[in-house]
Protein backbone atom coordinates (compact mmCIF):
# COMPACT_ATOMS: atom_id res chain seq x y z
CA UNK A 1 0.00 0.00 0.00
CA UNK A 2 2.68 2.40 1.10
CA UNK A 3 4.83 1.73 -1.97
CA UNK A 4 1.78 1.98 -4.23
CA UNK A 5 0.92 5.38 -2.77
CA UNK A 6 4.53 6.47 -3.04
CA UNK A 7 4.56 5.64 -6.73
CA UNK A 8 1.26 7.52 -7.19
CA UNK A 9 2.88 10.50 -5.47
CA UNK A 10 5.99 10.26 -7.65
CA UNK A 11 3.85 9.97 -10.76
CA UNK A 12 1.77 13.06 -9.90
CA UNK A 13 4.93 14.97 -9.11
CA UNK A 14 6.64 14.07 -12.37
CA UNK A 15 3.61 14.89 -14.52
CA UNK A 16 3.07 18.19 -12.70
CA UNK A 17 0.10 20.38 -11.88
CA UNK A 18 -0.28 21.74 -15.41
CA UNK A 19 -1.52 18.33 -16.49
CA UNK A 20 -2.81 16.55 -13.38
CA UNK A 21 -5.11 19.16 -11.86
CA UNK A 22 -6.96 19.94 -15.12
CA UNK A 23 -7.52 16.22 -15.71
CA UNK A 24 -8.80 15.77 -12.15
CA UNK A 25 -11.08 18.81 -12.46
CA UNK A 26 -12.46 17.67 -15.83
CA UNK A 27 -13.13 14.10 -14.66
CA UNK A 28 -14.60 15.26 -11.36
CA UNK A 29 -16.88 17.69 -13.19
CA UNK A 30 -18.16 14.90 -15.46
CA UNK A 31 -18.67 12.52 -12.51
CA UNK A 32 -20.63 15.24 -10.68
CA UNK A 33 -22.89 15.70 -13.68
CA UNK A 34 -21.37 18.63 -15.58
CA UNK A 35 -21.55 18.76 -19.37
CA UNK A 36 -18.25 17.33 -20.71
CA UNK A 37 -17.41 20.42 -22.79
CA UNK A 38 -17.91 22.72 -19.79
CA UNK A 39 -15.96 20.38 -17.53
CA UNK A 40 -13.12 20.37 -20.04
CA UNK A 41 -13.15 24.17 -20.24
CA UNK A 42 -12.95 24.37 -16.43
CA UNK A 43 -10.02 21.99 -16.44
CA UNK A 44 -8.20 23.89 -19.16
CA UNK A 45 -8.79 27.17 -17.37
CA UNK A 46 -7.12 25.81 -14.20
CA UNK A 47 -4.09 24.81 -16.30
CA UNK A 48 -3.93 28.25 -17.89
CA UNK A 49 -4.19 29.81 -14.44
CA UNK A 50 -1.23 27.76 -13.26
CA UNK A 51 0.90 29.04 -16.13
CA UNK A 52 0.00 32.61 -15.18
CA UNK A 53 0.51 32.04 -11.48
CA UNK A 54 3.92 30.48 -11.93
CA UNK A 55 5.00 33.39 -14.13
CA UNK A 56 3.96 35.94 -11.54
CA UNK A 57 5.41 33.89 -8.68
CA UNK A 58 8.68 34.17 -10.62
CA UNK A 59 8.34 37.95 -10.51
CA UNK A 60 7.56 37.74 -6.80
CA UNK A 61 10.61 35.57 -6.19
CA UNK A 62 12.91 37.90 -8.11
CA UNK A 63 11.68 41.03 -6.40
CA UNK A 64 11.15 40.01 -2.81
CA UNK A 65 14.05 37.66 -2.30
CA UNK A 66 16.49 40.43 -3.20
CA UNK A 67 14.87 42.94 -0.90
CA UNK A 68 14.64 40.35 1.89
CA UNK A 69 18.35 39.66 1.76
CA UNK A 70 19.24 43.36 1.56
CA UNK A 71 16.85 44.17 4.40
CA UNK A 72 18.25 41.51 6.72
CA UNK A 73 21.84 42.57 5.98
CA UNK A 74 21.32 46.33 6.23
CA UNK A 75 19.18 46.34 9.37
CA UNK A 76 20.82 43.48 11.23
CA UNK A 77 17.37 42.23 12.26
CA UNK A 78 17.85 38.79 10.76
CA UNK A 79 14.43 38.98 9.12
CA UNK A 80 15.44 37.15 5.96
CA UNK A 81 12.49 34.82 5.37
CA UNK A 82 10.01 36.30 2.94
CA UNK A 83 6.26 35.96 3.25
CA UNK A 84 4.97 35.07 -0.23
CA UNK A 85 1.30 35.55 0.64
CA UNK A 86 -1.73 33.31 0.35
CA UNK A 87 -2.51 33.80 -3.35
CA UNK A 88 0.82 32.28 -4.37
CA UNK A 89 0.61 29.67 -1.61
CA UNK A 90 -2.83 28.52 -2.73
CA UNK A 91 -1.54 27.73 -6.21
CA UNK A 92 1.59 26.04 -4.83
CA UNK A 93 -0.56 23.90 -2.53
CA UNK A 94 -2.95 22.86 -5.32
CA UNK A 95 0.12 22.10 -7.42
CA UNK A 96 1.54 19.52 -4.98
CA UNK A 97 0.68 15.81 -5.38
CA UNK A 98 -1.72 16.00 -2.41
CA UNK A 99 -3.20 19.20 -3.82
CA UNK A 100 -3.96 17.50 -7.13
CA UNK A 101 -6.23 15.07 -5.32
CA UNK A 102 -7.51 17.20 -2.44
CA UNK A 103 -10.83 18.20 -4.03
CA UNK A 104 -12.25 14.69 -4.57
CA UNK A 105 -10.77 13.56 -1.24
CA UNK A 106 -12.25 16.52 0.63
CA UNK A 107 -15.69 15.98 -0.88
CA UNK A 108 -15.53 12.27 -0.03
CA UNK A 109 -14.58 12.94 3.60
CA UNK A 110 -17.34 15.51 3.94
CA UNK A 111 -19.98 13.16 2.51
CA UNK A 112 -18.87 10.27 4.75
CA UNK A 113 -18.92 12.44 7.89
CA UNK A 114 -22.36 13.79 6.98
CA UNK A 115 -23.66 10.25 6.42
CA UNK A 116 -22.26 9.17 9.79
CA UNK A 117 -23.82 12.23 11.43
CA UNK A 118 -20.41 13.34 12.76
CA UNK A 119 -20.60 16.79 11.21
CA UNK A 120 -23.41 19.23 10.42
CA UNK A 121 -21.33 21.17 7.90
CA UNK A 122 -21.70 20.69 4.16
CA UNK A 123 -18.58 22.39 2.87
CA UNK A 124 -19.25 23.94 -0.54
CA UNK A 125 -16.09 26.03 -0.29
CA UNK A 126 -14.07 23.67 -2.51
CA UNK A 127 -11.57 26.41 -3.24
CA UNK A 128 -10.33 26.51 0.34
CA UNK A 129 -9.47 22.82 0.34
CA UNK A 130 -6.03 24.17 -0.57
CA UNK A 131 -5.40 24.84 3.12
CA UNK A 132 -5.71 21.11 3.78
CA UNK A 133 -3.45 20.43 0.78
CA UNK A 134 -0.96 22.85 2.32
CA UNK A 135 -0.90 20.83 5.55
CA UNK A 136 -0.44 17.70 3.43
CA UNK A 137 2.46 19.28 1.57
CA UNK A 138 4.12 20.28 4.84
CA UNK A 139 3.77 16.73 6.17
CA UNK A 140 5.10 15.31 2.91
CA UNK A 141 8.15 17.52 3.41
CA UNK A 142 8.62 16.25 6.99
CA UNK A 143 7.97 12.57 6.41
CA UNK A 144 8.73 12.13 2.72
CA UNK A 145 5.64 9.95 2.60
CA UNK A 146 2.80 10.65 0.17
CA UNK A 147 0.50 8.32 2.15
CA UNK A 148 1.07 10.20 5.42
CA UNK A 149 0.63 13.49 3.59
CA UNK A 150 -2.76 12.36 2.34
CA UNK A 151 -3.75 11.28 5.85
CA UNK A 152 -2.59 14.61 7.30
CA UNK A 153 -4.64 16.50 4.71
CA UNK A 154 -7.64 14.31 5.53
CA UNK A 155 -7.20 14.92 9.26
CA UNK A 156 -7.06 18.68 8.70
CA UNK A 157 -10.22 18.45 6.59
CA UNK A 158 -11.99 16.81 9.56
CA UNK A 159 -10.53 19.44 11.89
CA UNK A 160 -11.88 22.21 9.63
CA UNK A 161 -15.36 20.66 9.62
CA UNK A 162 -15.35 20.19 13.41
CA UNK A 163 -14.15 23.76 13.99
CA UNK A 164 -16.94 24.96 11.68
CA UNK A 165 -19.57 22.99 13.65
CA UNK A 166 -18.13 24.22 16.93
CA UNK A 167 -18.18 27.90 16.00
CA UNK A 168 -21.38 27.81 13.92
CA UNK A 169 -23.85 29.11 16.56
CA UNK A 170 -21.56 32.05 17.43
CA UNK A 171 -20.86 32.93 13.79
CA UNK A 172 -24.51 32.63 12.79
CA UNK A 173 -25.71 34.89 15.60
CA UNK A 174 -22.90 37.45 15.57
CA UNK A 175 -22.75 37.91 11.79
CA UNK A 176 -26.47 37.17 11.28
CA UNK A 177 -25.92 34.37 8.78
CA UNK A 178 -28.37 31.65 9.80
CA UNK A 179 -27.54 28.26 8.32
CA UNK A 180 -23.90 28.98 7.50
CA UNK A 181 -20.65 27.81 9.06
CA UNK A 182 -17.01 28.51 8.27
CA UNK A 183 -14.75 25.47 7.69
CA UNK A 184 -12.00 27.82 6.51
CA UNK A 185 -8.73 27.17 8.31
CA UNK A 186 -7.25 30.55 7.39
CA UNK A 187 -9.63 32.03 10.01
CA UNK A 188 -11.13 29.11 11.96
CA UNK A 189 -7.66 27.65 12.51
CA UNK A 190 -6.94 30.37 15.09
CA UNK A 191 -10.09 30.02 17.17
CA UNK A 192 -9.27 27.10 19.44
CA UNK A 193 -6.02 28.74 20.45
CA UNK A 194 -7.58 32.20 20.91
CA UNK A 195 -10.53 31.07 23.06
CA UNK A 196 -8.72 30.87 26.42
CA UNK A 197 -7.20 34.32 25.86
CA UNK A 198 -10.59 35.70 24.87
CA UNK A 199 -12.15 34.34 28.07
CA UNK A 200 -9.56 36.26 30.09
CA UNK A 201 -9.70 39.47 28.01
CA UNK A 202 -13.48 39.61 28.30
CA UNK A 203 -13.08 39.88 32.10
CA UNK A 204 -10.78 42.92 31.94
CA UNK A 205 -13.41 45.61 31.84
CA UNK A 206 -11.20 48.73 31.48
CA UNK A 207 -9.87 47.49 28.13
CA UNK A 208 -13.35 47.39 26.69
CA UNK A 209 -14.09 50.92 27.92
CA UNK A 210 -11.50 52.34 25.49
CA UNK A 211 -13.97 51.44 22.75
CA UNK A 212 -12.08 52.17 19.49
CA UNK A 213 -14.46 53.22 16.74
CA UNK A 214 -14.21 50.87 13.75
CA UNK A 215 -15.50 53.42 11.22
CA UNK A 216 -12.89 56.05 12.11
CA UNK A 217 -10.12 53.48 11.81
CA UNK A 218 -11.42 52.29 8.48
CA UNK A 219 -11.50 55.83 7.13
CA UNK A 220 -8.01 56.68 8.40
CA UNK A 221 -6.31 53.45 7.39
CA UNK A 222 -8.55 52.59 4.45
CA UNK A 223 -5.69 53.20 2.02
CA UNK A 224 -3.95 50.15 3.49
CA UNK A 225 -6.93 48.12 2.29
CA UNK A 226 -5.99 48.80 -1.31
CA UNK A 227 -3.41 46.17 -2.23
CA UNK A 228 -1.43 48.12 -4.83
CA UNK A 229 -1.07 51.12 -2.52
CA UNK A 230 -0.14 48.90 0.40
CA UNK A 231 2.34 47.10 -1.87
CA UNK A 232 3.92 50.36 -2.96
CA UNK A 233 4.21 51.64 0.61
CA UNK A 234 5.66 48.42 1.99
CA UNK A 235 7.99 47.99 -0.97
CA UNK A 236 9.36 51.51 -0.66
CA UNK A 237 9.62 51.31 3.12
CA UNK A 238 11.48 48.02 3.21
CA UNK A 239 13.72 48.91 0.26
CA UNK A 240 14.61 52.20 1.92
CA UNK A 241 15.41 50.43 5.19
CA UNK A 242 17.49 47.99 3.14
CA UNK A 243 19.45 51.07 1.91
CA UNK A 244 18.84 50.44 -1.75
CA UNK A 245 19.47 53.36 -4.13
CA UNK A 246 16.59 55.77 -4.82
CA UNK A 247 15.84 54.26 -8.22
CA UNK A 248 15.91 50.75 -6.75
CA UNK A 249 13.64 51.82 -3.90
CA UNK A 250 11.02 53.14 -6.28
CA UNK A 251 11.39 50.16 -8.61
CA UNK A 252 10.94 47.78 -5.70
CA UNK A 253 7.83 49.67 -4.62
CA UNK A 254 6.27 49.39 -8.06
CA UNK A 255 7.26 45.72 -8.36
CA UNK A 256 5.64 44.85 -5.03
CA UNK A 257 2.53 46.77 -6.08
CA UNK A 258 2.54 44.70 -9.26
CA UNK A 259 2.86 41.46 -7.31
CA UNK A 260 -0.03 42.49 -5.07
CA UNK A 261 -2.26 42.94 -8.11
CA UNK A 262 -1.00 40.37 -10.62
CA UNK A 263 -0.85 37.19 -8.56
CA UNK A 264 -4.42 37.64 -7.27
CA UNK A 265 -5.58 38.28 -10.87
CA UNK A 266 -4.05 34.96 -11.91
CA UNK A 267 -5.51 33.22 -8.88
CA UNK A 268 -8.85 34.61 -9.90
CA UNK A 269 -8.55 32.65 -13.17
CA UNK A 270 -7.95 29.52 -11.11
CA UNK A 271 -11.11 30.34 -9.14
CA UNK A 272 -13.00 30.78 -12.38
CA UNK A 273 -11.91 27.31 -13.46
CA UNK A 274 -12.92 25.76 -10.14
CA UNK A 275 -16.26 27.54 -9.78
CA UNK A 276 -18.35 25.31 -12.09
CA UNK A 277 -16.93 22.22 -10.37
CA UNK A 278 -17.66 23.73 -6.99
CA UNK A 279 -21.24 24.36 -8.08
CA UNK A 280 -21.59 20.84 -9.45
CA UNK A 281 -20.24 19.46 -6.17
CA UNK A 282 -22.60 21.66 -4.18
CA UNK A 283 -25.64 20.56 -6.18
CA UNK A 284 -24.53 16.92 -6.02
CA UNK A 285 -24.23 17.04 -2.22
CA UNK A 286 -27.28 19.17 -1.45
CA UNK A 287 -29.44 16.85 -3.59
CA UNK A 288 -28.27 13.84 -1.64
CA UNK A 289 -28.76 15.45 1.73
CA UNK A 290 -32.05 17.14 0.93
CA UNK A 291 -34.39 17.43 3.88
CA UNK A 292 -31.56 17.13 6.39
CA UNK A 293 -30.46 19.93 8.61
CA UNK A 294 -26.96 21.14 7.93
CA UNK A 295 -24.84 24.25 7.90
CA UNK A 296 -23.51 25.35 4.52
CA UNK A 297 -19.74 25.73 4.85
CA UNK A 298 -18.43 28.96 3.33
CA UNK A 299 -15.27 31.02 2.93
CA UNK A 300 -14.54 33.30 5.92
CA UNK A 301 -14.35 36.08 3.32
CA UNK A 302 -18.11 36.53 3.78
CA UNK A 303 -17.46 37.76 7.35
CA UNK A 304 -14.96 40.42 6.38
CA UNK A 305 -17.30 43.31 5.59
CA UNK A 306 -18.02 43.52 9.31
CA UNK A 307 -16.69 46.91 10.53
CA UNK A 308 -14.85 45.47 13.55
CA UNK A 309 -13.19 42.84 11.36
CA UNK A 310 -12.03 45.38 8.75
CA UNK A 311 -10.79 47.88 11.34
CA UNK A 312 -8.85 45.33 13.35
CA UNK A 313 -7.54 43.74 10.14
CA UNK A 314 -6.14 47.10 9.00
CA UNK A 315 -4.57 47.67 12.42
CA UNK A 316 -2.83 44.32 12.04
CA UNK A 317 -0.65 45.77 9.23
CA UNK A 318 1.61 47.90 11.47
CA UNK A 319 1.23 45.43 14.33
CA UNK A 320 2.51 42.48 12.31
CA UNK A 321 5.58 44.48 11.26
CA UNK A 322 6.19 45.58 14.86
CA UNK A 323 5.76 42.01 16.12
CA UNK A 324 8.23 40.73 13.54
CA UNK A 325 10.87 43.21 14.77
CA UNK A 326 10.12 42.70 18.47
CA UNK A 327 10.21 38.93 18.18
CA UNK A 328 13.43 38.85 16.15
CA UNK A 329 15.54 38.27 19.28
CA UNK A 330 13.22 35.38 20.21
CA UNK A 331 13.79 33.55 16.97
CA UNK A 332 11.50 35.19 14.44
CA UNK A 333 13.10 35.50 11.02
CA UNK A 334 9.90 36.11 9.05
CA UNK A 335 9.58 39.41 7.25
CA UNK A 336 5.81 40.04 6.93
CA UNK A 337 5.08 41.01 3.38
CA UNK A 338 2.33 40.02 0.97
CA UNK A 339 -0.12 38.74 3.59
CA UNK A 340 -0.03 42.10 5.35
CA UNK A 341 -2.88 42.86 2.96
CA UNK A 342 -5.01 40.14 4.51
CA UNK A 343 -4.97 40.64 8.26
CA UNK A 344 -8.76 40.56 8.02
CA UNK A 345 -8.63 36.77 7.69
CA UNK A 346 -6.84 36.58 11.02
CA UNK A 347 -9.34 38.82 12.79
CA UNK A 348 -12.51 37.55 11.07
CA UNK A 349 -13.31 34.87 13.61
CA UNK A 350 -11.57 36.49 16.57
CA UNK A 351 -13.87 39.52 16.62
CA UNK A 352 -16.99 37.58 17.68
CA UNK A 353 -15.06 36.10 20.63
CA UNK A 354 -14.79 39.60 22.13
CA UNK A 355 -18.17 40.88 20.92
CA UNK A 356 -16.58 42.94 18.16
CA UNK A 357 -14.44 45.15 20.38
CA UNK A 358 -11.67 46.43 18.08
CA UNK A 359 -8.95 46.75 20.72
CA UNK A 360 -9.60 43.28 22.16
CA UNK A 361 -9.72 41.79 18.65
CA UNK A 362 -6.35 43.37 17.87
CA UNK A 363 -4.91 42.03 21.14
CA UNK A 364 -6.10 38.53 20.22
CA UNK A 365 -4.72 39.03 16.71
CA UNK A 366 -1.35 40.04 18.14
CA UNK A 367 -1.27 36.96 20.35
CA UNK A 368 -2.02 34.53 17.53
CA UNK A 369 0.30 36.29 15.07
CA UNK A 370 3.06 36.55 17.68
CA UNK A 371 3.30 32.79 17.95
CA UNK A 372 2.31 32.66 14.27
CA UNK A 373 5.53 34.39 13.24
CA UNK A 374 7.56 31.80 15.12
CA UNK A 375 5.58 29.06 13.33
CA UNK A 376 6.13 30.70 9.94
CA UNK A 377 9.87 30.80 10.66
CA UNK A 378 9.95 27.14 11.68
CA UNK A 379 7.93 26.05 8.62
CA UNK A 380 10.03 28.05 6.20
CA UNK A 381 12.15 25.11 4.93
CA UNK A 382 8.97 23.28 3.89
CA UNK A 383 7.49 26.32 2.13
CA UNK A 384 10.79 27.13 0.44
CA UNK A 385 10.86 23.61 -0.94
CA UNK A 386 7.32 24.05 -2.31
CA UNK A 387 8.38 27.29 -4.00
CA UNK A 388 11.53 25.85 -5.52
CA UNK A 389 9.70 22.71 -6.69
CA UNK A 390 7.25 24.92 -8.57
CA UNK A 391 10.05 27.29 -9.50
CA UNK A 392 11.94 24.61 -11.41
CA UNK A 393 9.23 25.06 -14.04
CA UNK A 394 9.69 28.82 -14.27
CA UNK A 395 13.39 29.38 -13.55
CA UNK A 396 12.86 30.90 -10.13
CA UNK A 397 16.09 31.96 -8.43
CA UNK A 398 16.23 28.77 -6.38
CA UNK A 399 18.48 28.26 -3.39
CA UNK A 400 18.76 32.00 -3.09
CA UNK A 401 16.22 32.89 -0.46
CA UNK A 402 13.95 31.43 2.17
CA UNK A 403 10.20 31.73 1.87
CA UNK A 404 7.22 31.26 4.12
CA UNK A 405 3.56 32.17 4.04
CA UNK A 406 1.87 33.95 6.91
CA UNK A 407 -1.69 33.01 6.01
CA UNK A 408 -1.12 29.31 6.54
CA UNK A 409 2.18 28.64 8.24
CA UNK A 410 1.00 30.88 11.11
CA UNK A 411 -2.11 28.80 11.77
CA UNK A 412 -1.68 26.72 14.94
CA UNK A 413 -3.42 23.76 13.25
CA UNK A 414 -0.74 23.69 10.52
CA UNK A 415 2.13 23.88 12.96
CA UNK A 416 0.66 21.25 15.28
CA UNK A 417 0.30 18.82 12.35
CA UNK A 418 3.88 19.57 11.33
CA UNK A 419 5.03 18.93 14.89
CA UNK A 420 3.01 15.74 15.37
CA UNK A 421 4.22 14.21 12.13
CA UNK A 422 7.83 14.57 13.17
CA UNK A 423 7.15 11.62 15.51
CA UNK A 424 7.16 8.05 14.19
CA UNK A 425 4.20 7.54 11.87
CA UNK A 426 2.20 5.27 14.17
CA UNK A 427 2.50 7.71 17.07
CA UNK A 428 1.51 10.63 14.82
CA UNK A 429 -1.58 8.74 13.67
CA UNK A 430 -2.62 7.86 17.24
CA UNK A 431 -2.17 11.46 18.40
CA UNK A 432 -4.18 12.78 15.43
CA UNK A 433 -6.98 10.32 16.18
CA UNK A 434 -7.09 11.36 19.85
CA UNK A 435 -7.09 15.04 18.84
CA UNK A 436 -10.05 14.48 16.52
CA UNK A 437 -12.01 12.68 19.26
CA UNK A 438 -11.31 15.49 21.75
CA UNK A 439 -12.31 18.10 19.21
CA UNK A 440 -15.51 16.20 18.52
CA UNK A 441 -16.46 16.27 22.20
CA UNK A 442 -15.53 19.92 22.46
CA UNK A 443 -17.84 20.85 19.60
CA UNK A 444 -20.64 18.60 20.82
CA UNK A 445 -20.49 19.72 24.46
CA UNK A 446 -19.29 23.31 24.33
CA UNK A 447 -20.52 24.93 21.13
CA UNK A 448 -19.39 28.53 20.80
CA UNK A 449 -22.24 30.99 21.10
CA UNK A 450 -24.20 28.48 23.22
CA UNK A 451 -22.25 27.25 26.24
CA UNK A 452 -19.24 29.50 25.61
CA UNK A 453 -19.52 33.15 24.50
CA UNK A 454 -23.27 32.94 24.66
CA UNK A 455 -25.15 35.34 22.39
CA UNK A 456 -28.91 35.59 22.69
CA UNK A 457 -30.89 36.73 19.71
CA UNK A 458 -34.64 37.12 19.39
CA UNK A 459 -35.97 34.02 17.68
CA UNK A 460 -37.87 35.97 15.00
CA UNK A 461 -34.58 36.94 13.33
CA UNK A 462 -34.12 33.33 12.21
CA UNK A 463 -34.25 33.70 8.47
CA UNK A 464 -31.90 33.49 5.55
CA UNK A 465 -30.05 30.94 3.50
CA UNK A 466 -30.04 27.24 4.22
CA UNK A 467 -31.81 25.28 6.86
CA UNK A 468 -31.75 27.04 10.16
CA UNK A 469 -29.12 25.53 12.32
CA UNK A 470 -29.72 22.83 14.87
CA UNK A 471 -27.01 23.39 17.46
CA UNK A 472 -25.23 20.29 18.61
CA UNK A 473 -26.94 19.15 21.80
CA UNK A 474 -25.53 17.27 24.77
CA UNK B 1 -23.66 50.66 -20.20
CA UNK B 2 -24.85 49.78 -16.70
CA UNK B 3 -22.14 49.06 -14.20
CA UNK B 4 -22.19 46.02 -11.93
CA UNK B 5 -19.75 45.84 -9.04
CA UNK B 6 -19.02 42.42 -7.62
CA UNK B 7 -17.63 42.77 -4.14
CA UNK B 8 -16.06 40.34 -1.71
CA UNK B 9 -13.37 40.41 0.94
CA UNK B 10 -10.45 39.84 -1.41
CA UNK B 11 -11.76 40.85 -4.82
CA UNK B 12 -10.59 37.41 -5.94
CA UNK B 13 -12.42 34.52 -4.45
CA UNK B 14 -16.17 34.70 -3.96
CA UNK B 15 -16.48 37.70 -6.30
CA UNK B 16 -15.08 35.51 -9.10
CA UNK B 17 -17.72 32.90 -8.33
CA UNK B 18 -20.30 35.69 -8.60
CA UNK B 19 -18.83 36.81 -11.93
CA UNK B 20 -18.99 33.33 -13.47
CA UNK B 21 -22.63 33.11 -12.43
CA UNK B 22 -23.67 36.66 -13.38
CA UNK B 23 -21.87 36.69 -16.75
CA UNK B 24 -23.50 33.44 -17.78
CA UNK B 25 -26.92 34.63 -16.73
CA UNK B 26 -26.72 38.06 -18.35
CA UNK B 27 -25.39 36.54 -21.57
CA UNK B 28 -28.30 34.09 -21.64
CA UNK B 29 -30.70 37.01 -21.23
CA UNK B 30 -28.98 39.24 -23.78
CA UNK B 31 -28.11 41.94 -21.27
CA UNK B 32 -24.84 43.80 -21.61
CA UNK B 33 -23.18 45.26 -18.56
CA UNK B 34 -19.80 46.44 -17.39
CA UNK B 35 -18.86 43.96 -14.67
CA UNK B 36 -16.02 44.72 -12.29
CA UNK B 37 -14.64 43.02 -9.19
CA UNK B 38 -13.59 44.81 -6.02
CA UNK B 39 -12.49 44.07 -2.52
CA UNK B 40 -14.79 45.60 0.08
CA UNK B 41 -12.02 47.59 1.77
CA UNK B 42 -11.18 49.48 -1.44
CA UNK B 43 -14.71 50.71 -2.15
CA UNK B 44 -14.79 54.47 -1.89
CA UNK B 45 -18.11 56.25 -1.48
CA UNK B 46 -16.87 59.35 -3.29
CA UNK B 47 -15.91 57.58 -6.52
CA UNK B 48 -18.64 55.04 -6.74
CA UNK B 49 -20.42 54.71 -10.08
CA UNK B 50 -22.15 51.34 -9.75
CA UNK B 51 -25.74 50.79 -10.80
CA UNK B 52 -25.82 47.72 -8.62
CA UNK B 53 -23.42 46.15 -6.13
CA UNK B 54 -23.60 42.43 -5.57
CA UNK B 55 -21.65 41.47 -2.49
CA UNK B 56 -20.84 38.33 -0.54
CA UNK B 57 -19.85 40.34 2.49
CA UNK B 58 -21.48 43.18 4.38
CA UNK B 59 -21.20 46.65 2.85
CA UNK B 60 -20.60 49.85 4.89
CA UNK B 61 -23.62 52.16 5.23
CA UNK B 62 -21.97 55.07 3.40
CA UNK B 63 -21.70 52.85 0.29
CA UNK B 64 -25.24 51.58 0.68
CA UNK B 65 -26.50 55.15 0.56
CA UNK B 66 -25.07 55.59 -2.95
CA UNK B 67 -25.85 52.35 -4.74
CA UNK B 68 -28.31 49.49 -4.66
CA UNK B 69 -26.73 46.58 -2.83
CA UNK B 70 -27.83 42.99 -3.46
CA UNK B 71 -26.82 40.10 -1.20
CA UNK B 72 -24.76 37.70 -3.34
CA UNK B 73 -24.51 34.83 -0.85
CA UNK B 74 -27.53 32.98 -2.31
CA UNK B 75 -25.62 32.80 -5.61
CA UNK B 76 -22.87 30.89 -3.81
CA UNK B 77 -25.03 28.61 -1.69
CA UNK B 78 -27.46 27.96 -4.54
CA UNK B 79 -30.44 28.55 -2.24
CA UNK B 80 -32.52 31.45 -3.47
CA UNK B 81 -30.17 32.20 -6.37
CA UNK B 82 -32.95 32.56 -8.97
CA UNK B 83 -34.53 35.41 -7.01
CA UNK B 84 -31.23 37.24 -6.72
CA UNK B 85 -30.50 36.90 -10.44
CA UNK B 86 -33.99 38.17 -11.25
CA UNK B 87 -33.50 41.15 -8.93
CA UNK B 88 -30.24 42.05 -10.68
CA UNK B 89 -31.87 41.80 -14.11
CA UNK B 90 -34.75 44.01 -12.94
CA UNK B 91 -32.31 46.66 -11.72
CA UNK B 92 -30.29 46.56 -14.97
CA UNK B 93 -33.42 46.79 -17.09
CA UNK B 94 -34.92 49.65 -15.12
Amino acid sequence: MESFLASVGDFLNSVGPLIVLPVVITLLGIILGQRPDRAFRSGLLTAVAFVGIFLTVGLLGDTVSKIGQDFAKATGTGLSIIDIGWPAASALAFGTPVGNLIIPIGILINVVLLLLGLTQTLDIDIWNFWHMAFVGAIVQFVTGSFGLALIAAAVSMVIALFLADWSAPLIQKYFKYPGLSIPHLQSAGYMLYAVPFALVLNRISFLRKLNLDPDTIRRRLGVLGEPIVLGLIIGILLAALARQSVVDVLTTGVNIAAVMLLIPRMVSILMEGLTPVAEAARDFMTKRFAGRKFHIGMDSAILIGNPAVIASGLLMVPIEIALALLLAPLGNQTLPFIDLADGVFVTAMLAPLVAGDVLLTVILGSIVMGTGLIFTTLLSPAVTQMVTAAGSAVSLPSGYASYTVMSDAAIPVTYVMYYIFQSPAILALIISAIALVLLYFLKARFPLGERLFRIDVPSDSDEGVGESAAPASD
Amino acid sequence: MKKVYLVCATGIATSTMLRVKIEDYLEDHGIEADIRQFRVAELNASRLDADVIISTTSIPDEIRERATVVDGIPLITGQGDKEVLQKVVDILNS
